[in-house]
């Protein structure tokens, strides 16, 4: 009994990593309705910033948040407009570019940092608390509450405040949005920006679990992808709740069938779910067409 | 007329001497530069180009210098690539850091009829193809296993004052080729030496979670962890272990956790005791490995710094062997020199990682042996074969709890 409380426990926690990476994946994918292969990329350069911050800065991760997401948001903007824009009009060119992204990112920083593996310890890497007979790591903990800060915050933004409106119905209809005044080229880059920043929290809240190396991005991007297309495309909460069946599944299976198979296990859910329901569990029909729908 | 023959002779030795100067010997170093491994792909190459300096200081090979050239390869077509690139203007080629690499330049190396020799790529299938160019000077997986088990019925059993028979071992590894040959070879060298095992318990080192291994392995309380894995991989195992508070009598770990990486992630607290089946270091016994101390005096003065990784030592160690090889059969083309190579008969201790020199019939060499350190106040110790742990060094606790 023990065991399986624990494989949840951990199921959950790892279910919340993988929101906070998908997130901002689905937040892009919903409005610019572009599939950013570079996400993970942004991750890991949210990672490095924060490392900087907490060498250079003496700044906990979780100060240093603060200082990454803005750095990030702002990346993200440029990437937008300087290299998505432009091929606005040419959506699998807009998917290639992200792609080569990803190889200039990784490149980048490995050139930077010599390929070396770089992990930081805070007080809160180490630290466990003990819920009955199950230890449960504080870091983690502290991400599953920021994911769950992050839905309920970026959920509300969308629907009350102008930004958040504009957005919708950017996502809703880019044409009628433009007719109604909305400055659809700006609201295309401060999503993507809040894309990235949000890649930039993660970053910054996974530095304290993770040994930090150029290639790490790919590991977040894979699961991050199902998580997408399991909870639905271009739906806020999909990629919320979507984190934690990826996460218990993940557990589940590495726990009871093979640590091995647990990978091939929720592909096997992702694939299923592609064939049955397009949509995604809580996606609407069409979303990947029409792209974000925020549910009611 | 005496005097004019000896001049005409000395003109002509001084001819052939500007000439074997001008005409260095040029090898190429299939290794990764970019991408993932590219910080130990250099370090290995840091060995070679080492070890040409110091010889070329001493007159070079066969009165030629030695230039490495770096072929870079960060995959399997990209070490077919830089083999093909390379072989019009090098006369042999040396490797690896990653055996899917090796195993594909050196098929590359051989359609290009060019010795290609491995110093530091493990997998056995390697040597086992029979590949007439192919040569390894370092150990191979099943070394690696060898060591890794003796760490357990050698070290930990006799620290712990148990029988072997009497240990329980849970064995798990990372699930590319790297980590299953090791794996499989450590499960059948450990129940040969009667020890219980539970595994191989696989596990993706791409996964960003690894608490539900280390709750298969708490549940089955063995006495020693086992673990083989990257440095990424085997760091999160790491601090998962100490996160679920899985506490076995003994931990080993086969191939990472042996450098800095690994000492930043999880500190020096944590890491004390750890066993780790690794390269030999530049701390072993000189009686164990003469020249130990003067490696990392020059590795020092060339890079400023101490060795990132033991990879450097053993491929420093290789190429040196390599040298020699091409010495004793007076060229570098690959049936000479693997001829001159089978005769090498240097025992254990001739080389500055306490390598000799035998190869088998597949071109391994059988006397290249990898060591047990341990971690000891941040630093990885030398503590087992008893002949190589340096002066005042010796085993400290390995209990956990």
């Amino acid at each position: 009994m023990a065991s399986f409380a624990g494989v949840l426990l951990a199921g959950v926690l790892l279910g919340g990593i993988y929101s906070l990476v998908a997130i901002g994946l689905n937040l892009i994918f919903g409005v610019i309705r572009v599939v950013n292969f570079a996400q993970g990329e942004f991750v890991m350069l949210g990672m490095y910033a924060t490392v900087v911050a907490y060498t250079l800065l003496h700044l906990d991760p979780y100060l240093g948040m603060l200082l990454v997401f803005p750095l990030l948001f702002v990346f993200g903007m440029a990437v937008q407009r300087f290299i998505l824009q432009p091929l606005q009009n040419e959506p699998m060119m807009q998917i290639f570019a992200t792609f080569g992204m990803l190889m200039l990112l990784q490149n980048v920083v490995l050139a930077v940092t010599g390929g070396t593996a770089v992990s930081i310890r805070t007080p809160a890497s180490g630290l466990t608390i003990a819920v009955g007979p199950l230890q449960v790591s504080v870091a983690r903990v502290v991400a599953l509450l920021a994911v769950t800060v992050v839905a309920v915050g970026l959920q509300w933004a969308l629907h009350t405040t102008m930004t958040g409106k504009a957005v919708r119905a950017v996502a809703q209809d880019r044409r009628a949005a433009r007719l109604m005044g909305i400055d659809v080229e700006r609201t295309y880059m401060l999503t993507f920006g809040f894309g990235a920043g949000l890649a930039g929290v993660a970053g910054a809240l996974l530095t304290p679990i993770f040994t930090l190396t150029p290639q790490i991005g790919g590991n977040f991007i894979l699961p991050a992808f199902a998580v997408v297309v399991l909870g639905g495309l271009g739906s806020v909460w999909g990629a919320y709740i979507g984190g934690f069946l990826i996460g218990l599944t993940e557990a589940l299976a590495g726990f009871y069938l093979d640590p091995a198979l647990k990978q091939a296990v929720w592909f096997a859910i992702f694939i299923l779910v592609l064939v049955v329901r397009p949509t995604g569990l809580f996606g609407v029909v069409g979303a990947e067409e029409v792209g974000l729908r925020v549910q009611e | 007329m005496k005097r004019r023959v000896f001049l005409a002779g000395t003109m002509a030795a001084g001819l052939v001497t500007q000439a074997r100067a001008a005409n260095p010997i040029r090898i190429g170093a299939i290794n990764p530069y970019s991408g993932g491994p590219a910080l130990y792909g250099d370090e290995t190459t840091r060995g070679y180009e080492l070890a040409a300096a110091m010889r070329n200081a001493s007159g070079g090979v066969l009165g030629r210098q030695i230039v490495i050239v770096r072929g870079n390869a960060a995959t399997p077509q990209e070490g077919m690539a830089a083999v093909e690139q390379l072989s019009g203007t090098v006369d042999a080629f040396i490797g690896t850091f990653i055996s899917a690499i090796s195993d594909a330049a050196s098929e590359a190396a051989l359609n290009n009829d060019k010795l290609y020799w491995e110093t530091n790529a493990l997998a056995t299938q390697l040597t086992a193809r029979g590949l007439p160019n192919f040569i390894r000077s370092g150990p191979d997986s099943t070394d690696f296993a060898r060591v890794s088990v003796q760490a357990i019925t050698d070290v930990a059993a006799k620290s712990l004052g148990v029988a072997p028979k009497d240990l329980k071992v849970w064995v798990q590894h990372e699930d590319s080729i790297y980590g299953t040959t090791i794996g499989k070879d450590q499960v059948a060298l450990l129940r040969k030496a009667g020890v219980q095992v539970i595994g191989p318990n696989p596990y993706s080192a791409r996964s960003i979670d690894q608490t539900d291994i280390i709750l298969r392995a708490r549940n089955a309380s063995p006495d020693v962890w086992l673990n083989t894995g990257y440095t990424a991989d085997t760091n999160l195992m790491l601090r998962t272990a100490r996160d679920q508070g899985f506490k076995p009598k003994a931990i080993v770990v086969t191939g990472s956790a042996d450098t800095f990486e690994t000492r930043d992630s999880l500190g020096k607290e944590y890491l004390e005791g750890i066993l780790v089946a690794t390269f030999p270091r530049a701390d072993i016994n000189p009686s164990y490995g003469p020249g130990g101390a003067e490696y990392l005096a020059a590795y020092r003065k060339a890079f400023n710094r101490d060795p990132i990784a033991p990879q450097n030592f053993t491929a420093y160690t290789g190429a040196l062997i390599l040298f020699d090889a091409i010495a004793l059969a007076g060229a570098t083309d690959h049936p000479k020199v693997r001829q001159a190579a089978a005769t090498m008969d240097k025992p254990l201790g001739s080389y500055p990682n306490g390598f000799g020199v035998k190869f088998d019939d597949t071109m391994q060499n059988t006397r290249a042996k990898p060591i047990v350190g341990q971690w000891q106040n941040g630093v990885v110790v030398t503590v087992y074969p008893e002949p190589a742990v340096p002066l005042g060094g010796k085993l400290v606790a390995l209990a956990r709890s």
